[in-house]
Parts: structure tokens; sequence; C-alpha cells
């Protein structure tokens, strides 16, 4: 028994002034800016954008750009929800057949029942959202890693999608259903375009923007969004606080759901019908367009402007090879190189702007 | 502060109290013979802990002695399957942390208090965000929240040159000071701490308890789990040991002093039996260890403890 | 036990309600044009059955799955096997060293005859031998005309995607074409490549190869808009796959092109473009006749020891043209998904 005493610490300790504590310099505020996840797929960006504008001078063209813009919307419409989801830190490798999948359900339930096309166009809704469902049911409940579950989701769709339309059709695409109740107005809503100048520029670009910005706003001001970041950063802890990171899951895989309907019915309305083995290796490129859009393939880190830029990318320089007309055996080649090129740029930005 | 409670709580008639009445008498949180199995494993058994507010309740024990458990049990991530757990005189369970949250139990884990890529403030209010604005348009209430993240870790004595910064830039100790500052400003009664000091160096360590210190002059009861009877010994008010799940040692800072509460860490009991048997084989050094004798505190009994 | 179905049937009657609802809000929706209604019910093709001893025979192809044109040709390998008594295997594989092994499992199984595709005729030259030691005869279909004989197949079936690739080029100089992109849907593949060599071989005018992206139709769009937008000179699109064609004709419209559209191979919506003349022409190289054919063939060997094409040559089954002229004789076998 030798100490009685009191606690030896028991003041708490008094509420000093502002100062700094010594350990963090004030960074200069373009380095803060070029720390932003987005900033560094700008930059890279722009730099594909201008070296086309010179190498391709059809690019100048307004209605070229038009082209360019739809082909990144149709891919950055899914990459926006692959995105959060990858911030969530998860993956859905079926998105790509899911888009299928989903335009599949609208056109073949409206043409076999002689249904209006927006029965169809609701029920593929649901049926999206059921698989996006089940995906982050499984992902949650079984924790096994979503690359694994959304895998065999994968393969499941794709097989589905080809028997089902085998079964339903006897064909492996699905009936034109241009002529039924309904299409015009679908049309109009998922695939018609409009005329900014004189250029007919896609509605899905459109709709692209649009999403991104709804996105951008409830990643960064929305409670939701905070528990993005949470679940992905730190699943453990952010249950642990309080947040409920099955819900978020759970809502983040339907989200993609949603977006692999929206292009579905993109897809549908504007090709009138669907080929059933369409969507497989889309996931990659959905994928790709969020991590050169600085999200990390770990989770808990990014943005929704970054895949916008991201999608753009890959849109500019699959048409620039195009318009610039080099020789296309080497199409995948230069492609490649580019996406490596843009990808190192937007590292060395982050690199060099979070240096200490 | 003088102990409140005497040592060992088994057998003791605890008086059904309302909360309002004497609220400094009757604990916040209590455990009456509480355990849990998994499947046919037992992890704990027999415990009796009390945690009254404005008193550190320090739970010593060695790695597997069962302390996880007893928190995850308060803390809403596991339940108990034998025993009473009460909150106020109470019987509770719970199955999400978040029903403990809201009955004012927090817990600050040692790993992970935080989401490391989030900025403070984000932080800060994870879980709980302050929001303005109608349903479809409800945001985040971000100066508010700057603000109040702000002006809480001053009151804590948490000084941060940017709020913006990702948590995972602070150090160990500094996270660990966020993460209580933030379990008190969000009306905390009971602050469960997961060894706090468990990975920091020993100035860092200084600045943590200076924060227990300080939750508990806020009058927050304060469960402290550690393995360093040091660090308990300086700022605990009652102490229980762990030992293969179930309750060694429960005694007040009154009854106890670091020597034994160590001597209890480090093996107590089961290091005097070793001793006799060791004094037996030549070359062995037993002057030095602890005789039963020694180990004067009041040893609880939990009733199957002993089998 | 009571209490739960008491339980559950309370639980039911919402259910029925919303169910029998949403029946009548469905019915409500049904669509006034259109539609499988709308749909003639014609029945298909059936012929009497052969009274020959059951056989079985094993189609192995380089098919990707959900390609309309190998689902002609194996419509046309059922029904020759339906026709003839025939149980058949179908497996496909487009990976080479796969669709090896898929024919050494038809081996395994000790099959009456095999059929198999030559996208990769290397590939296969192994398993061939296997299966000629086990005295099983194999013919071949579609890709490898150029190799068949050397691999020792009994019978080939199929086009020689070189001479349909010149017949095209000859087309479209008959039509006046001067500038002309080849839309490639699968960079490497060895009979899309013949197709547009053949092309380039006998068009006068200019030819250019455009490499598109086939599981993405909107990318397969917006880059023929973009090709057709970079150079304004050109007059014709040659599409190596129906659907590609029926995208290309949209991709015509976005850029403001002149440019007429011309494909290889045929589908039921094509027929329909083609009679309206959204689309010039289309080389058929009669899938359904390839995949039944070869199975015929080898019932015909098995039961009176006949080769078709005398066992030196190939049987070819295109090039065909089907334009606005013939169109309508073509279009009602492809609405069946047979032609």
């Amino acid at each position: 028994m030798t100490q009685h005493a009191e606690p030896a610490v028991d003041t708490p300790p008094a509420p000093g002034p502002k100062e700094a504590d010594g350990r963090t310099s004030q960074r200069p505020l373009v380095f803060k800016l070029l720390a932003r996840p987005e900033v560094g797929v700008f930059l890279g960006a722009a730099a594909v954008y201008v070296f086309f504008l010179i190498a391709a001078p059809p690019v100048r063209d307004g209605s070229s750009m038009a082209t360019v813009l739809y082909q990144s919307s149709t891919i950055g419409i899914m990459a926006l929800p692959v995105a959060l989801l990858m911030i969530g830190g998860e993956f859905d490798l079926s998105s790509g057949v899911a888009v299928i999948t989903s335009a599949l359900t609208a056109s073949m339930l409206s043409y076999q029942l002689t249904m209006n096309v927006w029965v169809g166009v609701i029920v593929a809704l649901l049926v999206s959202l059921a698989v996006g469902a089940f995906n982050g049911w499984m992902v949650v409940k079984t924790g096994l890693p979503s690359f694994l579950v959304t895998l065999g989701t994968f393969l499941i769709l794709q097989g589905v999608n080809l028997a089902v339309t085998k079964l339903v059709t006897t064909n492996v695409a699905t009936d034109d259903i241009s002529n039924m109740d309904g299409f015009g107005q679908a049309k109009k809503i998922f695939a018609s375009s409009f005329d900014i100048g004189g250029v007919q520029v896609k509605i899905t670009v459109f709709y692209w923007l649009v999403f991104a910005a709804i996105a951008t706003w409830i990643l960064l001001r929305t409670k939701y969004g905070n528990w993005i970041f949470a679940v992905g950063g730190n699943k453990d802890s952010a249950r642990a606080v309080g947040v409920p990171v099955t819900f978020t899951k759970i809502s983040l895989f339907m989200l993609v759901g949603f977006g692999a309907w929206f292009v579905g019915m993109h897809q549908l309305f504007t090709f009138n019908t669907v080929q059933s083995g369409e969507g497989v290796g889309q996931e990659l490129i959905y994928i790709a367009a969020a991590v050169i859009g600085g999200c990390l393939l770990t989770g808990g880190y990014g943005s929704a402007i970054g895949p916008v830029f991201g999608a753009f990318m890959f849109g500019m320089v699959n048409q620039g090879i195009v318009f610039a007309g080099w020789n296309p055996d080497w199409f995948k080649a230069f492609l490649g190189v580019m996406l490596l090129g843009a990808v190192l740029i937007n590292l060395w930005v982050r690199q060099s702007a979070t240096r200490r | 502060m003088t102990s409140m409670n005497k040592a060992g709580t088994h057998g003791e008639i605890i008086q059904d109290t309302v909360p309002e009445e004497g609220a400094k008498d009757a604990p916040i949180v209590e455990l009456r013979n509480a355990g849990k199995s998994y499947g046919n494993i037992r992890a704990l058994h027999g415990v009796d802990l009390q945690v009254f507010p404005g008193q550190v309740t320090c739970v010593l024990g060695d790695n597997g002695a069962g302390k996880s458990t007893l928190i995850k049990i308060i803390s809403g991530l596991h339940q108990h399957t034998e025993g009473e757990f009460l909150v106020d005189g109470v019987p509770v369970r719970f199955s999400t942390p978040r029903e403990a949250l809201d009955k004012g139990i927090a817990t600050v884990y040692q790993d992970l208090a935080t989401v490391p890529l989030m900025p403070v403030w984000r932080n800060f209010f994870l879980g709980s965000e302050m929001t303005k604005g109608p349903w479809p348009v409800r945001r985040l209430d971000i100066d508010r929240m700057k603000k109040t993240a702000d002006h809480e870790l001053r009151e804590m004595g948490i000084i941060l040159d940017d709020l913006e910064q990702p948590i995972g830039t602070l150090s160990g100790g500094q996270r660990q000071c966020v993460a209580i500052a933030r379990a008190v400003y969000f009306g905390a009664r009971v602050l469960i701490l997961d060894e706090p000091t468990a990975a920091l160096g020993v100035k860092q360590s200084g600045v943590v308890l200076k924060y227990v210190a300080a939750a508990r002059e806020r009058g927050l009861g304060v469960i402290f789990i550690t393995h360093n009877p040091h660090h308990a010994y300086m700022v605990g008010d009652h102490f229980s040991v762990l030992r293969l799940g179930t309750m060694e040692l429960s005694a007040s800072r009154a009854e106890v002093s670091l020597e034994e509460l160590t001597n209890h860490m480090a093996g107590g009991t089961e290091l005097a039996a070793l001793k006799h048997e060791l004094s037996q084989v030549r070359g062995v050094d037993v002057d030095e260890l602890p005789e039963a004798k020694d180990l004067g505190a009041p040893v609880a009994t939990a009733s199957e403890g002993k089998s | 036990m009571d209490r739960s179905t008491h339980h559950r049937s309370r639980r039911i009657v919402p259910v029925v309600a919303v169910a029998a609802a949403a029946a009548l809000t469905l019915a409500g929706c049904s669509s006034s044009s259109g539609g499988k209604k709308s749909e003639e019910g014609g029945s298909g093709a059936s012929a009497g059955k052969a009274t020959t001893p059951r056989m079985t025979v094993a189609l192995v192809t380089h098919q990707s799955p959900g390609d309309t044109f190998w689902d002609i040709v194996r419509k046309g390998a059922e029904a020759a096997a339906a026709k003839d008594n025939i149980k058949l295997i179908y497996s496909a594989d487009p990976n080479a060293g796969n669709q090896a092994n898929l024919v050494q499992n038809a081996i395994d199984q000790k099959v009456d005859g095999i059929a198999i595709t030559l996208a990769k005729p290397d590939a296969m030259k192994d398993v061939v031998k296997k299966a000629t030691a086990a005295k099983i005869p194999v013919v071949g279909l579609n890709s490898g005309v150029s190799d068949w004989q050397k691999l020792g197949l009994m019978e080939f079936f199929g086009q020689d995607e070189t001479v349909a690739g010149e017949a095209f080029g000859k087309k479209l100089n008959e039509l006046g074409a001067k500038h002309t992109v080849c839309v490639v849907q699968e960079q490497g593949n060895v009979g899309l490549t013949q197709r547009c060599n053949g092309l380039k071989e006998t068009f006068s005018g200019k030819t250019d190869v455009l490499y598109v992206n086939g599981t993405d139709m909107p990318s397969v769009k917006s880059t023929i808009t973009a090709k057709l937008k970079t150079d304004s000179s050109i007059d014709y699109v040659a599409t190596l796959g129906a659907p590609f064609a029926l995208t290309a004709a949209q991709s015509v419209t976005d850029a403001g092109s002149k440019a007429k559209v011309a494909t290889f191979d045929l589908n039921k919506d094509l027929t329909t473009a083609i009679s309206k003349g959204t689309i010039q022409f289309a080389v058929d190289q009669q899938p359904y006749l390839q995949g039944y054919l070869a199975i015929d063939s080898l019932w015909l060997y098995k039961n009176n020891g006949n080769y078709m094409g005398g066992g030196e040559q190939p049987v070819l089954t295109g090039p065909a043209f089907v334009d606005k002229s013939n169109v309508e004789a073509v279009a009602a076998f492809a609405a069946k998904g047979t032609r």
C-alpha cells in the first residue's frame, strides 16, 4: 500500500490560443488544389484534348465534339455509380452485363406480352435494382470480397442473358420493339438528341453531367456521402461510430443497378433490339474510368467529378484516334499508351501536390 | 475523489435505484455475473463490473484475458450469453453499437477510432452529422460542424492547424484524443477506451491520460482498458483485473497499491504457486517473486470462477 | 401452427390485392401495335424423320456467346439432326485451345461424327489426328476453307471469306462506289480480316479499315460517326456483321453523311432494313446451310458412304447476295431466325 494519493493526472488542459502546433506548415493554395482527387485527371484530360485538337483537325468541329461526348457519356453514366461504389470500398464486375440484362428484360417483357414499353422499362428497373441489392446483400452478409461475389453475378448474368433470350425469342437477339406503344415517348427520354448552336447533342450527355453534379453534391454535402467515404475508408470504425454500413453498401450496389438500367434503356431505345452477348468487358472500362478519375482501388478516396474526366479521356482517345486517321491496326496500342500516359500525369500531379 | 463502492460486488445487495435520485451513487453501467460464450468456447464468465459517473474504472488483463469481449458486450457489438447487463439499473441487450450510443455509451477503439483518409472534422461528426434544410435538399451544415469541432477540440486542449487535413496525418495520440473529444461532445456518459495507450510512446501516452482525466472531470464514467498497470494507476479510481475470462481482482484505489496491481497483472496468484515449484529447482532465484500473502487486496471469487 | 397459417393468410391478402391491381394495370398497358401478338405464328419446316439407327454427332465451333450468326448455324444443325435421327452435341469456345479440348471431349464420348470450325487450324491439327485415329469422321464448316484438306478433314461446308470479300468489292464497283470503310468488330479475327482484304483486292476505289469494340454498341456507333465526319468522301460503309450494319445506318444519319451501308451476313431486322432501303445489300453465307449440311453429310457418310463435294472440293454456301430485288423471298425465313 504505497500509493494512495489522488490520481496523478487530473487537470483538464486549458484551451489554448489559436496557433499552429509546429508540425505542419501551411501548404500553398495551389498545392492544396492539386491534391484534390479530380485535378490530376482534369489535367490529363485537358492534355489529351489539346493533343487531338492539334493532331486531328476534325476534332475542332463542334459536331465531332458531340460524338466524343456521346461515347464519353455512355461510359460516364455508369462510371459514376461504379466510382461511388469504389469509394465505398467495393467493386462490381457485373455492371457491364447488367446493362444488357436490363435492356433485355425491358425489351422481351414488352414484346412477348405485347405491353406498352413502359411496363418493360419499369420492370427492368426493378430487376436491375434487385440484382444490385443481391450483390450488396451477398457482400455484406458473407463478408466475401466483392470481387468474387460480383464475378459470380457477372457469370450468372452472362449466362442468364443468353439462355433466357434464346428460350424466349428462340434467337440470341431480341425483337424490334420500335413500333410498339410508348416507344416514341421512351425514346425521347432515353435516347433523343437536342440542338445546341446547330450541333446535335445526344441527351445522354446532358444526363451524364446532371448525374455527375448530383453525385458530387451527395458525396460532399450529405450524410450519405460522408457514410460512403467512411465505409470505404474504414468499415469497422464507421460501424463503431454508428454509420449504417449495411445500408450504405447495399444502396451503393443498387445505385450501380440504377445506372445499368439507365444505360440499358438508352441502348434499347437507340438500337431497338439488344444482342444478348454484349456488355462483356465493359465493367473494366467503367472501373478504369473511375480509377483514372482518381478513385482509390482500395476505397475511401475519390470524387464524382474525376470519373467524368476519366470517361471523357477514354472517349476522347477512342474517337480522337479515328479523327486523326492513324493506322487502325495500332488502335488498341495507341489507346493503351494514351491511357497510361494520362494516368502517369495524374499520379505525378498527386504526388507532387501531397509531398511535404 | 474517494472510492464509493466496495470491492467485490458479488453477494452485495444492490438496490434498485432510479437514475435521477443520487445519480452519483448509482452505477450507470453494471454487469452482474455476466459472461459470453462463442459456441462452446467460454470467453468470459462471472464478471461483475460497475461504472460510476466521474470515475475511471480500469480493466486490466493480459492478452486473451477477455478484455475485448467485455468491451464488445458493453458497446453493443456482441451480446452477453449469461448474467445481467444493466444500464441505469434497467437490464438491456444491445444489438448494434448505435443502441449503446443512444444510451450514452461511447467506445473509442485503439485501432479503429477513425477513418484515416477523411478530414478531421468529418471524422469528428461521422455517424452523427449536423444537417440543415428540408429533406430532398437536406445537406451537411459544414460551417457549423467545423466551428463546433474546432471549439470542442480546443476545450479538450487539442489544437490543430487545419481541420481539413486527413485524420491519418495526425499522430496516434492525437487521433485518440480527437476520438475522445468526439465521444465527450456527443453526450457520452460512459466512455470506453480500448487500450488507448498501447501503441503510443511515453509522451503521447501522457497526452491521452490527460484527456482521460479531463473526461472524468466532466463527470463521465470511464472504462479504461489497458494492460499497463502504471497507466491505469495514474488515472484509475477502481481496478478490475481479468484473467482467463474471469474477474481476478476488483478493488478501489484505496484498497490496492501499484505494486499489488502490478503483481496481479504479472500473473499474481499463479506466479506465487509457480514460485513454490521453482524454489525446488536449483539455480532459479525466487526471492524477488511475490508470496501469496503479499497479494493483500481482496480477490474477487466469482461463483464458478475457480473451477 | 394454426396461428402461423392464420398470420400468413392475413399477410397474403394485401399481396394478392397488389398482384391483382398490378395485373389490371398491366392489362391497361398493353401495346396496340407491334409486339408478339402481331407476329405471325408460322411453324418451322417439319420434315419427316429418318428411320436409320440413332447416332451421335458433335458440333464444335468457335462461337462467342450470344452471336446471332452462330445461333443460325446451330439451328441448321439441329434441323438436320432432328430429321436424321441424330443426337446432336453442341459446344463452342472462342479460345482455340479450349475448342480443341471440346473436340477431345467429343472423341472421349466416342461420337459417330464430328463437325468443327477451323478458325485457328494449327490449334486443331493434333486433335483432328486423334479423331481420325479413333476412326471418327470429321467434317469442317464455316472457317478454314484453305486448310481443311491439309488437316485431313473429309468435307468442308462454308464460304471462302476472301472470295466473299472479292464479290463484295465487285458489287461495290457495279454500284459506282468511290470510297468505302470496312468496319471490323473484332481486331485480329482471321475471317474478318480476309473479308476486308478480299474487298480491297477487287474494289477499284479507296478502302479504309476501321476497328470498333463489338461488345459496346454505343461505342461502335460513335466510332463510325467519328470516321464519317473525318472524311466526307466516304460513300459506302461495309460492316462485317448484321447488327453492326443497323448501327452503322444510325451513324450515317448522325454524321449527316451521304454514305450508304452494306454488310456481310444477315438477320431478321436487316431484311426489314433492306426492304426499307436503309441498307443496300447483304452478302449471305447461309449459316443455316453450313450447319445443316455438316450434320447431314455425316449422316450420309455413315449410312450411304457419300462424300459431298466429292471429297476434293469444298461445298460453298456463299456468297449469296440479298438486296431489295430478292429480300422478300428471304425475309420470312430470316424472321424465324433461320436465314
